[in-house]
């Protein structure tokens, strides 16, 4: 079985191309910025050094998110359009599933700085199995407690993601695949301007 | 010789269209599809970047697929992948970016990177061949600009705004006499109702061949504003007609002194302000005059739309303009 795995929604970039079990191409950098031009070269080069070609694919694993938005879009752009112009199955990943997938504990709190003092969070056991669902939380009421991960940095202590896309892909393995025009980010947070449009709707109900 | 057919799919997603289209030999569209997501963008009084990237990573996929399917052809018919890789705005560059680079890359086919602004002067081709040396004005709701043209694919830029692009002063214009967004075709509407009554300035009226309408656009502001303070009712019909005047006006003036200075006698017109009625009146009326041949292109053609990619694609692709996966978008580039 061949699958690529794709997930550009934090600044640690990561491209896999898993065979018959093993990973026989990884890209896992915490580089951040420029991902819009380095991850089609990635991708081609991860091809080219499987041997394979992309309507080879038995599934295409690829992370919706949360994360930075454009970061998001760039690799589900990539992602869905694979999956449409090769048929290949395609099947929605998170992205702080993939940080929690370091974690040896019982529970994994996986962190994405949100900014102004909110995370997007998400608890995972050692097999990934949810203890807390992915949300958008403001951080100081949100009550996490748990073994914390995560590439930013914050006032209390963090490991750094070591993380393990083989156990992603085998939690994920018998997920249904979606319609690749049904790929779409989850960014777990509305754009500025529709809260203040909702906000300002919300008040003149009242 | 045998001529070949080439045939080019191109995406457009630099603002708040998401369009495909597959054009053959630069001239011929096969099919377009075009969805706008206007009606989304008015209920904030503008288009919001982050709803527009929103909504172009929704359809993108989509939107190939219609294109293709109306085509009735089939991806191992296409010669290039063509794309607005800029100017715009970047989120809503890069999705129609990735996904070009990554049929680019699935199907084996060169990728063609094309600039907004050739794309807009490209639109004239899908109406009748581009007759060289020739002048194009580009006006729209992001962009003003007067280029010169000595044959395909050779862009001189002569000049455009210094500040806000020309729609952009009708749609603030048309917000501050309370019209509903987008309220530049609305403003021209008016104009033909009213009178030319208020002092506006005529904005940089000199001998360069850039525009200025912020000016105006203050001019404007505070015409309503002072008027509104002495308890005076504005008439928008009249605002609209003295507004409309200043920038056809201008527009018109520079525009003819660079086919002039260029000794050029092919003018085209592109972008969604070459729907202004005004405009187009005041052009036909001097070009006619000065014995100048004047193309406009239809109004689908005018607004963003990936038909006019894909005409301009062609010509790069045959000057072998490809770019390699490693293309960015860009939200400013100048037109080359």
């Amino acid at each position: 079985m061949k699958y690529l795995f794709i997930d550009s929604a934090t600044a640690n970039l990561v491209v896999a191309i898993v065979i018959d079990g093993k990973i026989v191409y990884l890209y896992d950098n915490n580089d951040g910025n420029d991902t819009s031009s380095k991850l089609m070269p990635i991708i081609e080069k991860a091809f080219n050094e499987s041997g394979i070609s992309p309507k080879d694919l038995n599934k295409i694993f690829a992370v919706t998110g949360p994360g930075s938005f454009t970061g998001i879009r760039v690799g589900l752009a990539v992602a869905k359009t694979m999956a449409w112009a090769t048929g290949v199955p395609v099947v929605p990943i998170s992205s702080l599933e993939v940080i929690a997938s370091s974690g040896k504990e019982d529970n994994n709190i996986a962190l994405i700085d949100a900014r102004r003092g909110y995370v997007y969070a998400g608890g995972y056991d050692k097999d990934l199995n949810v203890t807390f669902k992915d949300a958008h939380v403001f951080l100081n009421d949100s009550n996490l407690s748990g073994n914390f991960i995560s590439y930013d940095n914050f006032d209390f202590d963090t490991t750094k993601p070591n993380i393990d896309i083989l156990k992603v892909i085998k939690k994920h393995l018998n997920d249904a695949s979606v319609n690749p025009h049904e790929l779409n980010p989850n960014y777990l947070k509305l754009t500025e301007a529709e809260e203040n449009l909702k906000k300002k709707n919300g008040s003149k109900d009242k | 010789m045998i001529i070949l057919d080439k045939y080019i799919l191109a995406i457009e997603s630099s603002c708040d269209e998401t369009s495909v289209s597959i054009i053959k030999n630069g001239t011929v569209e096969i099919s377009t599809v075009v969805l706008s997501q206007m009606d989304t963008h008015a209920n904030y009084g503008g288009v919001v970047p982050e709803i527009a990237s929103r909504m172009h990573i929704e359809n993108v996929t989509l939107v190939i697929e219609n294109a293709l399917e109306k085509s009735g052809l089939t991806m191992d018919d296409i010669d290039g992948i063509a794309v607005t890789y800029g100017p715009g705005l970047i989120g809503s560059l890069l999705v129609g970016l990735m996904a070009a680079k990554t049929l680019a890359f699935v199907y084996n086919k060169p990728l063609i990177p094309v600039h907004h602004i050739a794309g807009h002067i490209y639109a004239n081709n899908l109406v009748k061949p581009l007759t060289f040396p020739l002048i194009a004005l580009v006006v729209s709701g992001g962009h003003t600009e007067l280029i010169y043209m000595k044959e395909d694919y050779s862009f001189k830029r002569l000049g455009g705004t210094l500040d806000d692009a020309v729609g952009e002063a009708y749609d603030k214009v048309a917000r501050v006499i309370n019209l509903p967004y987008p309220g530049g075709p609305l403003v021209d509407k008016l104009a033909h109702e009213g009178e030319d009554t208020y002092n506006l300035p005529l904005p940089l009226d000199d001998d360069s061949y850039d525009f200025s309408f912020s000016g105006l656009k203050s001019a404007v502001i505070n015409l309503v504003h002072n008027e509104h303070q002495k308890g005076n009712e504005i008439i928008p019909q009249n605002v609209a007609t003295s507004f409309q005047n200043r920038v056809v006006e201008i527009l018109t003036k520079k525009t003819m002194k660079a086919l002039k200075d260029y000794d050029v006698s092919n003018l085209i017109v592109a972008g969604g302000v070459a729907a202004n009625k005004g405009l187009r009146e005041r052009l036909s009326k001097e070009c006619l005059e000065a014995g100048v041949d004047l193309t406009i292109p239809e109004i689908k053609y005018c607004t963003d739309n990936a038909a006019m990619i894909g005409a301009a694609g062609y010509y790069a692709y045959k000057l072998g303009r490809t770019a390699g996966l490693d293309l960015n978008a860009k939200a400013n580039d100048e037109l080359k």
